[in-house]
């Protein structure tokens, strides 16, 4: 007792029970407190001396010499090169906290603690050595800070594993995530402020707590109105996912929960006094508090209380003062249901406490808070995962009451990717639940697109496209039916209507989509080939590759992306193709025109405001620099298979823009630019017309027998075959090496034909190229009258 | 408040101004909480009429006459259409009465159309007399005014006038710059009854 500063809001706690004498770990932590702050002699470089080279996080505290307040937190990263990195400790009267960090603590003790689980603004994570863990009052004041660093150095893991499975509770941390009143008012005064962090929170299964205030801001304590979703009928939930379909305001989370209070604590009108109070806190010792789902309530000091309460009401309003009056309010609130204490989200220490791989310390981030996915404790509580058993009754117990908090905070801390990972899991499941309705619809939707496009007379095209499309909207209905899958859509309380579709959307892609994009692009590309306008595309990409940007229509001054921005535009491009969510597509195409339009802005003197006027010439420009068939399948793809209610946001609009540069690209007629055909186009133009040619050899023979006919019999005929033969093989390597001379070939050879006799063979070829020149023109020219007329 | 997302789409020649009267009127709105948008090409801006939310959705489009062909894909959907002209080039007007007879066309039904003269702040140049254009405009119906992006003079107005002419959200089901909630509705009851 006598190591606690008088700071120590802690001090008063009476949780370190009457009949045990183990120590919470903060305790034992601050008890050795003069291990691992070792005080006066101690400076930086004896500091770095002694962590130097020791295992990641190893550290040591040293004090200012002339205040000897703590001052500076010396942590080794655990690198090669043994490297110590200094963070300055800044410390008044009554808070200590990193001075890059917006954390304070009430004691340098909570400080250690906290970084020990968290590294917040650290490379690495502080460890905390083994032997701390057995420390108790007599044995822990004559430590020397190079015992704290070897043992650190020896026996990280093996503290974490025997903390894990000792019996013993363990001290967790609530943290409140610190962001001011002005940061979060989004106003233009950016003075971060402080807030204070409480970290003495804890449950006998112990439990790492975090709130954050911005959300208790918000939501106030409606969500802590314990609700088991597991015991909703679905019935309620479809209640609810109607009041929510037709609710338009951003609460209706709130309100839903709280007609869920008025189920459970009838005519109790000031349910919420005592819950908005900072933290609540009782005798753990008091059994009429020990709440049966586990956790112990725990009092703070009365004047910590106060201090906590005296910050947070100086940031928000919505926090009345604590007035101590905790305890009865508590009380009251056992039944029927216990009311946890914690604005929290609870994570098992068996979670939070894996062996981290020393091999690697700059991986120790994933113990990290907001990488802790919330998710992965909500899977026990969901009410299938509780029928595979859980070790832990009491954390199973607490895990129903607690879950749509977890959710709520889930999202609070960051945690909406978990939650939408957690929501495509759920649907993933469901696609695999042996006899569900939502798993024989995407069988059904499987077969079905599968089999359209295998039938090369099916429906092709766009129609089978909206097909698909009017099938996934019809599978998202379905989801909206079952009950787990509303449990945690409630989790997203910011979202609107059209945000949440959009979600359960993307969820439904991977079991739906993703088995059958790349058949989905088959029958783009057969679709896009036959109706020519890949061949077009092509073509034209020859042509238009080298207009500059104010060629392609755009001002002269515009700025175009620069050769490092398109390749990674490209790299885009190609995640593009690979990615089968249509949305995920159109965020990645977003990206690249978000680095087409700053390149615009960024290489130009102008000032002007670039419009449409100039981006679709830009945009048009990078499409020539780009995979134009793959762009054009991807981009029907997305056109057909996204929500159309998502075509009228920016997605939309961009989307419309690329579907607009493609079509003019394909579109576009070449009639000016036809007489330098690059390379490519004679290639591909060279492609087409073998094929012609071959067809035309075989009814040229037949000609050549005629012909032959008229004059002298035997002689003449086998060495018409010889010249035919030669003719041929001429004409083979010629194409072989001009496309521009086979072009002209195949118009010459009717004349050819007329010509016959071998001699005049190689006169003819010259002449078929004097014309190569016009008829190159010509003959494509041709090809864009019939393109015409098809549109 | 109902809000409700009002798509409008702006023709005109290339070089009357287009972007520059979006970008006047979207610039002095400020709402952190919505991402500001890639580029003047599609802007957003949300503003109360009576007792509606209205969120203007713009889709800016190219007016070369070589992009024209294109202008279909832009104007789908759209609730309104502003049509802009620069009133120191008598062709921009000419090509606002084509695009005029385009919407009528091919465009949706009911569409809002306003007719934007721009840079009226250099009337020294002008070619379009102001009353030739209001005439022009009151036989087809359409809202008129004469703006300057640079100026800013009537820019909000033009936004103001569309968001008059729009129909009330009960009426407006049928048309195509409908607000998403009466679609959801649509959906909703149809899973009530299962």
């Amino acid at each position: 007792m006598a190591v606690h500063s008088p700071v120590n809001g802690t001090k008063s706690i009476p949780w370190r029970g009457r009949s045990r004498r183990r120590l919470s770990l903060v305790e034992q932590i601050r008890s050795c407190q003069e291990a691992w702050c070792p005080g006066a002699p101690w400076d930086r470089d004896r500091a770095h001396a002694a962590v130097h080279g020791t295992a990641a996080g190893s550290f040591l505290i040293v004090c200012d010499s002339s205040t000897s307040r703590p001052g500076l937190l010396c942590v080794c990263t655990g690198e090669q090169d043994g490297e110590v990195l200094d963070f300055m400790i800044r410390c008044t009267d009554t808070v200590f906290q990193l001075s890059q960090s917006h954390l304070c603590f009430s004691d340098l003790a909570q400080l250690v603690l906290f970084y020990s689980l968290t590294r917040d603004v650290l490379p690495v994570c502080l460890s905390v050595p083994p032997w701390v863990h057995s420390v108790n009052e007599m044995n822990g004041d004559h430590l020397e800070p190079s015992e704290l660093c070897v043992f650190v150095f020896f026996l990280f893991v093996g503290f974490l594993y025997k903390t894990k499975q000792s019996p013993v509770y363990f001290l967790p941390v609530v943290g409140m995530w610190l962001i001011s009143e002005q940061e979060a008012e989004g106003g233009t005064h950016r003075e971060p402020v402080n807030v204070m962090c409480s970290t003495l929170l804890t449950s006998t299964n112990g439990a790492l707590c975090v709130i954050n205030p911005l959300y208790l801001r918000e939501h106030e304590d409606e969500w802590l109105i314990p609700r088991a979703a597991s015991q909703q009928s679905p019935m309620q939930m479809s209640v609810l996912r109607r009041e929510r379909r037709l609710s338009t305001t951003r609460s209706w989370a709130g309100s839903a929960l709280r007609k869920n209070r008025s189920v459970s604590m009838d005519g109790e009108p000031t349910a919420s006094s005592s819950e908005n109070s900072g933290v609540i806190s009782s005798t753990s010792d008091d059994p009429s508090l020990l709440t049966d789902d586990g956790v112990v309530l725990r009092r703070l000091s009365k004047e910590s209380a106060m201090s906590i309460g005296h910050s947070t009401e100086s940031l928000s309003l919505s926090f009345p003062p604590t007035s101590g009056s905790s305890t009865p309010e508590l009380q009251r609130h056992n039944s029927p249901v216990p009311q946890s204490p914690h604005r929290v989200s609870w994570i098992e220490d068996g979670i939070w406490l894996p062996p981290p791989r020393l091999s690697s310390p700059l991986h120790l981030p994933s113990l990290e808070l907001d990488s802790l996915s919330v998710s992965s404790i909500e899977e026990e509580q969901e009410p299938q995962m509780q029928n595979h058993g859980c070790n832990h009754p009491s954390a199973h117990r607490l895990a129903g009451k607690v879950m749509h908090r977890l959710s709520a905070v889930g999202q609070a801390l960051g945690g909406l990717v978990s939650q939408k990972k957690k929501l495509t899991n759920r649907v993933v499941e469901l696609s695999e639940r042996k006899d569900g309705a939502f798993a024989e619809s995407v069988k059904d939707f499987l077969d079905l697109v599968l089999k359209k496009g295998a039938n090369p007379n099916g429906v092709m095209g766009s129609e089978f496209l909206q097909e698909v499309r009017s099938m996934l909207t019809s599978l998202r209905e379905t989801l909206f039916d079952y009950p787990e899958i509303l449990a945690i859509l409630e989790g997203f309380t910011d979202l609107n209507e059209s945000e949440i579709d959009s979600l359960v959307e993307v969820s439904l892609h991977k079991v739906t989509l993703k088995p059958v994009s790349t058949h989905i692009y088959t029958c783009i590309h057969t679709s896009r080939t036959s109706d020519g306008t890949l061949d077009y595309l092509q073509s034209n990409q020859c042509a238009l590759q080298l207009n500059a940007v104010d060629e392609l229509g755009g001002s002269a001054d515009v700025g175009i992306p620069d050769s490092v921005t398109l390749e990674r535009i490209q790299q885009k491009w190609t995640s593009m193709h690979e990615t089968y969510s249509p949305n995920k597509k159109v965020q990645i195409m977003l990206k690249v025109c978000k680095s087409i339009y700053h390149s615009m802005t960024a290489n130009t003197s102008s000032v002007k405001v670039f419009g449409a006027d100039d981006f679709l010439p830009c945009l048009t420009w990078v499409l020539l620099r780009s995979d134009l068939i793959t762009l054009q399948i991807d981009t029907d793809y997305m056109m057909e298979l996204l929500d159309p209610t998502q075509l009228q946001g920016e997605g939309g609009y961009y989307l419309t823009t690329l579907y607009a540069a493609l079509f003019y690209i394909s579109s576009f007629r070449p009639r000016l630019a036809t007489r330098q055909l690059s390379v490519e186009a004679q290639q591909s133009l060279n492609q087409w017309h073998r094929r012609r040619t071959l067809h035309y050899n075989q009814s040229r023979q037949n000609k050549n027998r005629r012909t032959i006919r008229g004059q002298g019999r035997s002689s003449v005929n086998s060495s018409t075959k010889t010249a035919e033969g030669g003719s041929d093989e001429c004409q083979q390597q010629k194409e072989d090496d001009s496309s521009t001379d086979a072009l002209h070939t195949l118009r010459e050879e009717p004349q050819r034909v007329r010509t016959q006799t071998p001699d005049h063979q190689p006169e003819t070829t010259l002449n078929a190229m004097d014309r190569a020149k016009g008829d190159t023109h010509s003959f494509h020219t041709t090809g864009t009258e019939e393109r015409e007329e098809d549109l | 408040m109902a809000l409700r997302e009002l798509k409008v789409c702006l023709l005109g020649d290339t070089g009357v101004g287009k972007s520059s009267i979006v970008w006047r009127f979207v610039e002095d709105s400020f709402d952190p909480n919505i991402n500001p948008t890639i580029g003047a090409s599609f802007m957003t801006k949300t503003v109360q009429h009576q007792n509606e939310l209205h969120k203007f959705l713009i889709w800016d489009t190219a007016g070369q006459e070589r992009f024209r062909a294109l202008a279909p894909m832009y104007y789908r959907g759209s609730a309104a259409a502003i049509i802009v002209y620069d009133i120191t080039k008598e062709d921009s007007f000419q090509t606002l009465k084509n695009w005029v007879k385009e919407l009528r066309q091919h465009g949706p039904p009911n569409i809002v159309v306003a007719i934007a003269g721009n840079k009226c702040d250099i009337s020294d140049a002008r070619e379009v007399p102001e009353k030739d254009a209001k005439d022009y405009a009151d036989s087809i119906h359409a809202i008129f005014v004469e703006t300057s992006a640079k100026n800013a003079i009537n820019i909000n107005e033009v936004f103001i006038e569309i968001s008059k002419r729009i129909p009330v959200a009960d009426a407006v089901a049928e048309t195509p710059g409908r607000g998403f909630k009466l679609g959801r509705q649509a959906s909703e009851s149809r899973r009530m009854c299962c």
